[in-house]
């Protein structure tokens, strides 16, 4: 009897402290998830492309997404507002920094270079994870929109499935063609 | 301590044969009802929680009590992501298997205990914010109108191991610690329940839970019958 009141009480204590990492949202559990783009060549449809000194910006802010200050990519992972059922990037190809003939200077730099807006639109769930990450938002009706500015570099895009969702990150959601 | 002089005086008294005659000790049984003080005093110092329990047991056999409670918690849970109260009542029901061997008429026990328990509770989830690995669209959006998740229930079986001791004539102090095995609960739409009145705390990894009583209680005696 002895030995298993032991046992038990052990187990007990094994158990409070075996379980103390539920409290920590494990960054292998998938929560709320960008939006994955490839990007392909235009004129062949099948190979893809990168994109040169790419920077892209928030909306119509010069806020620049950490990972994507000139950087060359054919793949963009970008995150999605989950307070509104809209969000909007610049994505300026071949950019450039114009210092303004003061280069020691950095406050008035400004980033030039054919850009394009890409407005992607969806609607949103909250879904329930656990109790120590709480919520994600998945996203439903994805559509990716790029404005008509005359000159646009992103010839076509296209959504990998009909009613696209971005619910994980296992797959890409569109492909862009330039 | 009668029962000392006069086994010493039999003692002594080497013509009495019949020693062991003289040592009938009584036990006492009846209603034991008392209340969990543990949560009592939690209920005053954690802004977090409260709650209650009474307890009952009844003796049976020399080593055997049934035994039962009845609480009620309200506990809320905040994390930087959810804020829950989660509240209910919760019954269990069972049996004390006294594994002590007491000294003459004393009542002590250290015990070891089952019990079939189950909740009737809610959740209301108070507020929360998404959780986004990913902060360049920070702040994430946050839902502040309650949303509540009611009728639900839980059943689940406990292993007790506790000790109770007889501070004065039928008045016990006692102290448990309790191991809980999920059976069933009911799986809310879109959420989890984190906490279960009387459950307490719940476990992503498993269906353990852990608790521990401090409890007073007091004997009604109704009847002996002697010790064999």
């Amino acid at each position: 009897m002895k030995k298993l009141s032991l046992l038990i009480l052990l187990a007990i204590l094994t158990a409070h402290t075996g379980c103390e990492r539920d409290d920590i949202c494990p960054g292998s559990t998938p929560t709320t998830p960008h939006l994955i783009i490839d990007v392909f060549d235009f004129e062949n449809q099948e190979s893809k492309k990168n994109i040169f000194n790419l920077v892209v910006a928030k909306g119509t802010e010069s806020t620049i997404l950490p990972g994507y200050a000139f950087e060359s990519k054919n793949n963009l992972v970008l995150p999605l507002d989950t307070k509104a059922n809209t969000t909007q990037y610049r994505l300026i190809k071949n950019a450039k920094v114009n210092d303004n003939g003061t280069p020691d200077d950095t406050s008035d730099d400004v980033i030039e270079g054919n850009y394009d807006v890409l407005t992607i639109n969806y609607s949103r769930e909250e879904i329930y994870v656990s109790r120590a990450c709480g919520y994600k938002t998945i996203f439903q009706n994805v559509t990716l929109t790029i404005e008509d500015d005359g000159d646009n570099w992103i010839l076509s895009q296209q959504a990998l499935n009909p009613n696209q969702s971005v619910e994980d990150e296992t797959t890409t959601h569109f492909n862009i063609y330039h | 301590m009668v029962f000392f002089c006069a086994f010493a005086s039999a003692q002594n008294d080497s013509i009495v044969s019949t020693v062991n005659d003289t040592l009938k000790v009584q036990l006492k049984y009846g209603l034991r009802v008392g209340g969990d003080i543990g949560k009592l005093v939690r209920s005053f110092v954690d802004d977090d929680y409260s709650g209650f329990e009474v307890s009952a047991d009844y003796r049976l056999k020399p080593k055997l009590y049934l035994a039962g409670e009845l609480g009620f918690e309200e506990k809320n849970t905040v994390t930087d992501y959810l804020d829950i109260t989660s509240k209910g009542s919760y019954i269990k029901a069972g049996i004390d298997y006294n594994m002590y061997q007491n000294w003459l008429d004393m009542d002590n026990m250290i015990y070891t205990g089952f019990r079939l328990a189950a909740s009737s509770f809610s959740h209301n989830l108070n507020s929360y914010n998404i959780y986004n690995t990913d902060q360049f669209w920070a702040p994430q959006y946050s839902v502040s109108e309650g949303r509540s998740f009611d009728g639900l229930t839980a059943v689940w079986a406990e292993l007790i191991l506790g000790i109770k001791a007889e501070l004065f004539n039928n008045l016990y102090l006692g102290l448990n610690v309790q191991l809980k095995m999920s059976v069933t609960e009911t799986e809310p739409d879109n959420f989890e329940n984190v906490y279960i009145p009387g459950f307490h705390k719940t476990y992503d990894s498993s269906g353990i839970g852990v608790g521990y009583g401090y409890t007073i209680s007091y004997r009604i005696p109704l009847y002996k019958k002697v010790k064999e």
